[in-house]
C-alpha cells in the first residue's frame, strides 16, 4: 500500500525493515535512540528494537565510525548515522581508510559491509564548517559506493538496497529534504544502486543532477521550457557507481549536457561526469559540458549569500541557456 | 578596464580579416605603435598595431579564424589595472586561443599548443555535416568565436534540401537507381589544364578558392599520370539496341516477382566480360618490359558520388565478371554503388580491375571518350541509348541504338584488336540472348 | 631525556601500583551485560549507554586488574611457547634480510624483542578471541597460526600471501585465526579493536542470545596513545562495557622519539585509564610467562565481566622503528643492556634450569625452525605474483565497472577445501 510519508520516515522503514529481516543489522550515532534522531530519523526504533540495536554513541565519530568498522569486519551490518556528514571529516580515517579498503588489504578475506549516512550539503545557514558537501571528497575513494536519493521512495529504496549490499555504502541525504513528502510504498522495495532515472523526459538539453538539486533542475527545466527549451533531467541516484549509460544515452539524443553538483567544481562529481559525457559522447555534442556547483568559496552563513552560492534554478537555467546557445 | 583590440578596417572594401600571425602573446607587454599581429584582407597582409600601452591579457582570435572588422582580438590591461585580471570576455575563447610566441620572451609561460587554422566546429555538427553531406568550410558558425554548431548545419540541411526540391525534375537523373549511381565523369575535361600541382592562380573578386579533398587529388594525380603515359587511341561504334531493350523489358517483367530489376548497364558489365574473355589480348596490362595478360575477368564499373558527398569518382570493381550472372552482377553493382554513396567503398572493393566501363548514357550523352583507368587497357565509353533514325534490312526506320567508345593503350592493344573486340561486344549486344548463358 | 634507563626499568615490574587501590564496585555506567558481576556492584543504569550521573564522577575508585597468577604453564605449553617466540624471530631475521635483498618491498617494522608480548597474550587467550594490531604485525600473525610460508609471500608481493601480495608487510591477515590485521596507520587499529569487541558480544548476546564468550585483544603502540582514536576507542569501549583489552606494546619509543619526550606521564600509562574508569594494569613484556601470568587472569574476568582493559605492557624494541632507521636517538650501551631480556633467552634459561629441555634440545629446535622459515622464503619466492587481473579484484565484493568480485586468499580456499574434505 502507498501512502504519503516524509522522506525522514522513508529513511527509518528502510532500516526497520532491515533490522527485522536481519539481526545482524544495527543502528549507531548520536542521539539516535533516547532521543529519537536527533532530526528524527529513528523515531521510535528505540522503543522496537532496544538499546543493544540501536545505539546512541559519544560525540565521537571517529572512534564509533572506526568501532562499526570493526563490527563489520566480524560480520555485523552496521548503519552509522553521522549528524551530519560534515562531522565525518573527523572520520575520515576510518571511513576512507578503513572501510572502503578492507576487502583489498586483505586479499578478499574480510570486506566491509556497512552503510554511513547522514545530512549532507548546506542546512540552511549553518555556516561552512556545517555545509559540508561530502560527495566529490569521498567518491574518489575507490572501494565504496555512494548514494543520494532525492526524494522519499528513492530514499527507501536505495538506504535498503544499501543496508544489504556487501560494501561501504556512503548514503547522503539532506536536511532540507528531510521533511519532504512523497509516495511511498509501505513494503519493503530496493532499488538497485548504481541506477540512474530520467525524472523528466525532454529533447533540447540533458541536466544531471544528484540529490537535493534534482528539484532545483525540475525547476529550471519548467522555467526553460515556457523558453522552448526541453529538458531531460536525469536523477543519478547513486553517485557511485556512476550509471554513465543512462546519461551517455539522454547526451546522445539531445546533444548537450549540464550537471548540477551541489559540491564544489575542482574535482568533483561534477567534473567526472563532464569527463564521462566527452568521453562517451564527443562526438555527439554541440557543445562542452556546462557545471553548475556551489560557488568555490566557503558556505557563507547570510542567507543571500549562501542562496546565491548554491546551484539555484537560476543558474541551472544559465547553463542550461549558455550550453544550448540561447544565452 | 580592459583595452580592447579588435579586428580594424584596413582596407576599403574590407569586411572581415584574417590574422594569420600573432606577434604578441599573452603576458607579453606591448607599447604603443607595436606590431600585434600580420591581418590578411581581401586585398593585402596588414599590420595590426596596438594604440595603447600595456600587458596582453588575452588572446581571443586564433590565427587562420576570419572575423568580421570589429571582432574583439585580443584584450590589455593597461597599467591602472594593477595586475588585477580582467575579466576576459568570452570565456571558451580566452581559454582556448593561444597564439604561437615566437617573440614571447623566455620567461612568460609557453603557450598551449593549438592547431592553426583550423575551424571551430562541434563535434557533433561534424558527425551530421557528414550525414547530411554538407561542406562545412561553406558554413558560418553561429556559436562564439565562429564555432559551427548543430544548428548551423541542420540548417544548412535544411536548404539543401529545399534547394533539391525546387529544381525540375527533367534535371534529376532518372528514376532507374543502379545507373543514376554509375553516372561517371571520367571525361578528358575532368583532367584540369594547368599542371595540378599548381597552386597560384589568380582570384577574382567572386571567385572562390577551394581545397580539394583527398580524393580529388587522387583522381587527379592518376588521370594525369594516365593521360600522360599511355598513348591513348579511340574507337567508336554504333549498337543496336533494340533486341537487348526487348530482353530487359522482359527480363524484368519476369524478375519483378523477385524485387529484381536489371539495369542496361549490368547488361553490358555482363557483355564486355565475355568480350574480354573471347579477347584476351584486351585483358592485359603494360608492364614496363612485359604486357601482364590477366587470367581473370574484373569489371570496373565507374561511379559518380553525389555533390552533396563532395563528388568525386569511385569505381567499384566486379569480380569475375565473365563468371557471373546477370542478377549477380545486378546486385553486387547496386550493393557496391549504395555503399560507395553511403558509407564510402573499402579499398577491396576499388581493387584488381581488368577492364572498366564508364556511362554517362542517363545524362543523355550520345558521345564522349574517356581515359584509361591504370593499370586498365582500355575503358568503354558509354553513352544514351537513344531512339534514332537507323537503316535496317535497306529500309530508314526508327530503333534504339547505342553508341561507345573503347579508348585504348597502344602500346597493349592495336586498332584492329579494339576494332574485333567491339565487334564481338556488338555481336553479343544485337543477339542478346546469347549473354544470359 | 629517555625515560628508559637502561634494562633498570624493568628489574622489578610492578602491576598497576595496587597497594594504592582498592576493589572498587564503580561499574562502568551502562553495564547490562554482567548481572551481579561479583566485584562490582549492581548496575542501575536501565539502558546500555546514558551517561553517568554527575555524582559518579571522580568519587568512585578504580576498577582494579586481577591479580597476576602464581601458577606456571605445563612444560609442553612453555616448550610451545618457545617455538613460537624463536619462529618469530627467525621470521624476522629473514624478513629483514629479504628487504634488504629486495625480495620485500615498502616499509618493514620488525618484532624482534617483543615476541612475549604477542605469544603471551594470544596464550592466554582463547583461539576465538579476534586479535587486532597495528603494523607490527608479524609476530601476532604467527602467534595465532598464521603459516609462515603465507606471511613470507605476502611480505613478497606474492599470490600466496595472506592478502594475494595486496597489503604488505604492514597488513597480515588471517580470518580463520581471528587475526584481524595488520593496520597501517598508527591508533587506527584501536577502535576496529573495540568494533570487535562489540561484534562478538552482539553476536553472543543479541544474535544468540546467550552470555558474552569473547574477548579482543587490541594491541598498539605507544606512540598511539597520543592519537585522538585511542582516547574515542577506550571511551567507546567503557561507555559500551566492550570485552577487549588495549594491550600497549610499550616498547619505549614512538617511531624515534622517546616516549616521555611526547607523552605526558609517560611513566605511567596505565593511568590513560582512570579517565575512562577502566582497569588496567603494567607487565613485564620481556618475560612470556610474566605476561600470562598477568593477561589470563585479566583475559578471563574480561570475558566474564564483559568489560574493557588497558595495558601497559613493558618491552623493547631490539631493532629500529623500520628497516631505515639507524636508531641514533638511543645508546649502544641502552640496547646491549637489554639484552639480557631477551625473552627468547629468559624462557630458554627458565626450561633449561627446570629441566624440562637441555640446550641441545634448544639448539635441534633452533634448526627446525630455521629449516622451516627457510622452506617458507623458497616457497613465498616460488609463489608467482599477482596476475594483473587481481588489481580489479577484492575492490568490491560484486562485478561491476571495471571491478571483478572477491575471492579467498589461496591459503584459505586450501583450508576451506581441506575443511570440505574432512
Amino acid at each position: 500500500m502507498v501512502r504519503e510519508i516524509e522522506f525522514r520516515d522513508a529513511l527509518r522503514e528502510a532500516m526497520s525493515d532491515a533490522m527485522r529481516d536481519d539481526k545482524r543489522v544495527f543502528l549507531c550515532g548520536e542521539e539516535v535512540a533516547q532521543y529519537n534522531g536527533a532530526y528524527k530519523v529513528s523515531r521510535g526504533m528505540l522503543e522496537e528494537f532496544g538499546p543493544r540495536r540501536v545505539i546512541d554513541t559519544p560525540i565521537s565519530e571517529s572512534g564509533f565510525a572506526g568501532m562499526a568498522i570493526g563490527a563489520a569486519m566480524l560480520g555485523l551490518r552496521p548503519i552509522v548515522e553521522f549528524m551530519s556528514w560534515s562531522f565525518s571529516l573527523v572520520a575520515a580515517d576510518p571511513i576512507l581508510n578503513n572501510a572502503p579498503k578492507m576487502l583489498y588489504m586483505s586479499g578478499g578475506q574480510l570486506g566491509c559491509p556497512i552503510v554511513f549516512r547522514g545530512n549532507d550539503g548546506a542546512g540552511g545557514q549553518l555556516g561552512s564548517t556545517h555545509s559540508w558537501c561530502v560527495e566529490s571528497l569521498y567518491a574518489n575513494v575507490p572501494g565504496l559506493k555512494m548514494i543520494i536519493p532525492s526524494n522519499p521512495y528513492d530514499a527507501k529504496g536505495l538506504l535498503s538496497s544499501a543496508i544489504k549490499d556487501d560494501n561501504p555504502v556512503f548514503c547522503l541525504e539532506s536536511e532540507r529534504m528531510l521533511a519532504l513528502k512523497g509516495d511511498v510504498p509501505e513494503e519493503a522495495y530496493d532499488i538497485p544502486i548504481g541506477k540512474a532515472v530520467v525524472r523528466r523526459p525532454g529533447t533540447d538539453c540533458t541536466i544531471v543532477s544528484f540529490g537535493r538539486p534534482v528539484h532545483f533542475a525540475m525547476e529550471a527545466a519548467e522555467t526553460l521550457a515556457a523558453e522552448g527549451i526541453d529538458c531531460e533531467v536525469i536523477d543519478g541516484r547513486s553517485i557511485k557507481p556512476l550509471d554513465r549509460e543512462t546519461i551517455a544515452a539522454s547526451v546522445r539524443k539531445t546533444n548537450y549536457c549540464v550537471v548540477v553538483d551541489q559540491s564544489w567544481s575542482f574535482s568533483s562529481v561534477g567534473s567526472e561526469v563532464a569527463a564521462e559525457v566527452h568521453r562517451l559522447c564527443f562526438d555527439d555534442l554541440d557543445n562542452h559540458v556546462h557545471r553548475v556547483h556551489n560557488d568555490d568559496v566557503p558556505a557563507p552563513y547570510a542567507w543571500n549569500l549562501e542562496q546565491e552560492m548554491l546551484p539555484n534554478t537560476r543558474k541551472i537555467c544559465e547553463a542550461v541557456r549558455a550550453c544550448t546557445y540561447n544565452a | 578596464m580592459p583595452i580592447e583590440i579588435t579586428m580594424p578596417r584596413l582596407s576599403d572594401t574590407m569586411e572581415r580579416g584574417t590574422i594569420i600571425k600573432w606577434h604578441v602573446t599573452e603576458g607579453d607587454e606591448v607599447t604603443a605603435g607595436d606590431v600585434l599581429a600580420d591581418v590578411e584582407t581581401d586585398k593585402a597582409t596588414m599590420e595590426m598595431q596596438a594604440y595603447d600601452d600595456g600587458v596582453v591579457t588575452g588572446i581571443l582570435v586564433s590565427e587562420g579564424q576570419p572575423v568580421d572588422i570589429g571582432t574583439v582580438c585580443a584584450t590589455l590591461a593597461d597599467e591602472d589595472d594593477d595586475g588585477e585580471a580582467p575579466a576576459p570576455p568570452p570565456v571558451e575563447v580566452a581559454a582556448e586561443v593561444v597564439a604561437p610566441a615566437a617573440s614571447a620572451p623566455a620567461a612568460s609561460p609557453a603557450p598551449a599548443a593549438r592547431r592553426s587554422g583550423g575551424r571551430r566546429i562541434t563535434p557533433v555538427a561534424r558527425r551530421l555535416a557528414e550525414q547530411h553531406d554538407i561542406d562545412l568550410d561553406a558554413l558560418t558558425g553561429s556559436g562564439p568565436s565562429g564555432r559551427i554548431t548543430k544548428k548551423d548545419v541542420l540548417a544548412a540541411a535544411q536548404a539543401g534540401d529545399e534547394m533539391k526540391a525546387a529544381v525540375p525534375p527533367s534535371a534529376t537523373p532518372p528514376a532507374e537507381p543502379a545507373p543514376t549511381t554509375l553516372a561517371p565523369p571520367s571525361p578528358v575535361e575532368a583532367v584540369p589544364a594547368t599542371p595540378v600541382t599548381s597552386g597560384e592562380l589568380a582570384l577574382h573578386a567572386d571567385d572562390r578558392r577551394e581545397p580539394v579533398s583527398g580524393m580529388r587529388q587522387t583522381i587527379a594525380r592518376r588521370l594525369v599520370q594516365s593521360k600522360q603515359e599511355i598513348p591513348h587511341y579511340q574507337v567508336s561504334m554504333a549498337f543496336d539496341m533494340d533486341a537487348i531493350t526487348d530482353l530487359r523489358t522482359s527480363l524484368n517483367e519476369e524478375l519483378a516477382q523477385v524485387e529484381v530489376k536489371l539495369s542496361m548497364n549490368d547488361l553490358l558489365v555482363r557483355a564486355c566480360a565475355l568480350a574480354m574473355s573471347r579477347n584476351p589480348l584486351m585483358n592485359a596490362s603494360w608492364d614496363g618490359d612485359a604486357i601482364v595478360l590477366h587470367g581473370r575477368v574484373h569489371i570496373g564499373v565507374a561511379v559518380a558520388l553525389p555533390e552533396e558527398r563532395g563528388g568525386g569518382l569511385v569505381v567499384p570493381v566486379i569480380r569475375d565478371a565473365d563468371r557471373k550472372s546477370l542478377r549477380q552482377i545486378s546486385a553486387e553493382t547496386r550493393a557496391l554503388a549504395t555503399k560507395a554513396r553511403e558509407r564510402g567503398l573499402s579499398p577491396e572493393d576499388m581493387e584488381g580491375a581488368t577492364f572498366t566501363i564508364s556511362n554517362l548514357g542517363m545524362f543523355g550523352v550520345e558521345h564522349f571518350t574517356a581515359i584509361i583507368n591504370p593499370p586498365n587497357s582500355a575503358i568503354l565509353a558509354v553513352g544514351a541509348t537513344a531512339q534514332k533514325p537507323v537503316v535496317r534490312d535497306g529500309e530508314l526506320t526508327v530503333g534504339w541504338e547505342m553508341q561507345a567508345t573503347l579508348s585504348n593503350d597502344h602500346r597493349v592493344v592495336d586498332g584492329a584488336t579494339a576494332a574485333r573486340w567491339l565487334g564481338t561486344l556488338k555481336s553479343l549486344i544485337e543477339n542478346p540472348s546469347t549473354i544470359l548463358v | 631525556m629517555a625515560i628508559l634507563a637502561g634494562s633498570a626499568r624493568l628489574k622489578e615490574p610492578t602491576f598497576g601500583r595496587q597497594e594504592t587501590m582498592t576493589m572498587a564496585p564503580s561499574t562502568p555506567p551502562g553495564d547490562h551485560s554482567t548481572p551481579a558481576a561479583a566485584d562490582a556492584a549492581p548496575d542501575t543504569q536501565d539502558t546500555v549507554h546514558g551517561p553517568a550521573s554527575a555524582a559518579a564522577y571522580g568519587q568512585q575508585p578504580r576498577v582494579v586488574a586481577p591479580r597476576p597468577l602464581n601458577s606456571t604453564p605445563p612444560p609442553d605449553t612453555l616448550k610451545q611457547w618457545l617455538r613460537d617466540m624463536m619462529l618469530i624471530r627467525e621470521f624476522e631475521i629473514r624478513s629483514m634480510q629479504a628487504y634488504q635483498n629486495k625480495l620485500a618491498g615498502g616499509f618493514l617494522h620488525v618484532y624482534n624483542g617483543q615476541e612475549a608480548v604477542a605469544v603471551g597474550c594470544i596464550g592466554a587467550a582463547k583461539h576465538k578471541d579476534p586479535v587486532v594490531t597495528a603494523y607490527r604485525d608479524h609476530g601476532h600473525a604467527l602467534a595465532r597460526g598464521m603459516d609462515p610460508k603465507v606471511g613470507m609471500a605476502e611480505l613478497f608481493g606474492r599470490i600466496g600471501g595472506c592478502a594475494k601480495g595486496k597489503g604488505g608487510s604492514m597488513h597480515f591477515f588471517d580470518a580463520n585465526n581471528q587475526m584481524y590485521g595488520g593496520h597501517g596507520i598508527v591508533g587506527a587499529q584501536t577502535p576496529l579493536g573495540a568494533g570487535l569487541a562489540f561484534a562478538t558480544k552482539y553476536e553472543d548476546e543479541v544474535i544468540n542470545g546467550g552470555d558474552n564468550t569473547r574477548v579482543s585483544l587490541c594491541f598498539l603502540g605507544d606512540g598511539a596513545i597520543n592519537q585522538g582514536a585511542f582516547h574515542e576507542a577506550l571511551n567507546l569501549a567503557s561507555v559500551l562495557s566492550l570485552p577487549v583489552i588495549f594491550v600497549i606494546e610499550n616498547n619505549g619509543y614512538s617511531m624515534g622519539t622517546a616516549t616521555a619526550r611526547g607523552t605526558a606521564g609517560a611513566g605511567h600509562l596505565e593511568d590513560k585509564a582512570i579517565g575512562y574508569d577502566m582497569c588496567s594494569t603494567t607487565i613485564d613484556g620481556m618475560d612470556v610467562i610474566t605476561v600470562w601470568q598477568a593477561m589470563k587472569p585479566l583475559i578471563d574476568w574480561c570475558r566474564e565481566h564483559s568489560k574493557p582493559a588497558l595495558v601497559d605492557m613493558q618491552c623493547y624494541r631490539f631493532k629500529g622503528h623500520s628497516m631505515s632507521d639507524p636508531r641514533k636517538y638511543r645508546s649502544h650501551d641502552e640496547e646491549h643492556g637489554w639484552e639480557s631480556e631477551d625473552p627468547i633467552g629468559r624462557l630458554a634459561n627458565h626450561l633449561t634450569e627446570t629441566g624440562a629441555m637441555t640446550a641441545d634440545d634448544i639448539k635441534a629446535m633452533g634448526k627446525t625452525i630455521r629449516g622451516e622459515i627457510r622452506a617458507a622464503v623458497d616457497w613465498a619466492k616460488a609463489s608467482p605474483e599477482p596476475g594483473i587481473e587481481e588489481l580489479h579484484h577484492d575492490v568490491y565484493t560484486d562485478t561491476w565497472g571495471p571491478y571483478t568480485g572477491t575471492s579467498l586468499p589461496e591459503f584459505m580456499q586450501r583450508r576451506a577445501s581441506d575443511r570440505g574434505n574432512g
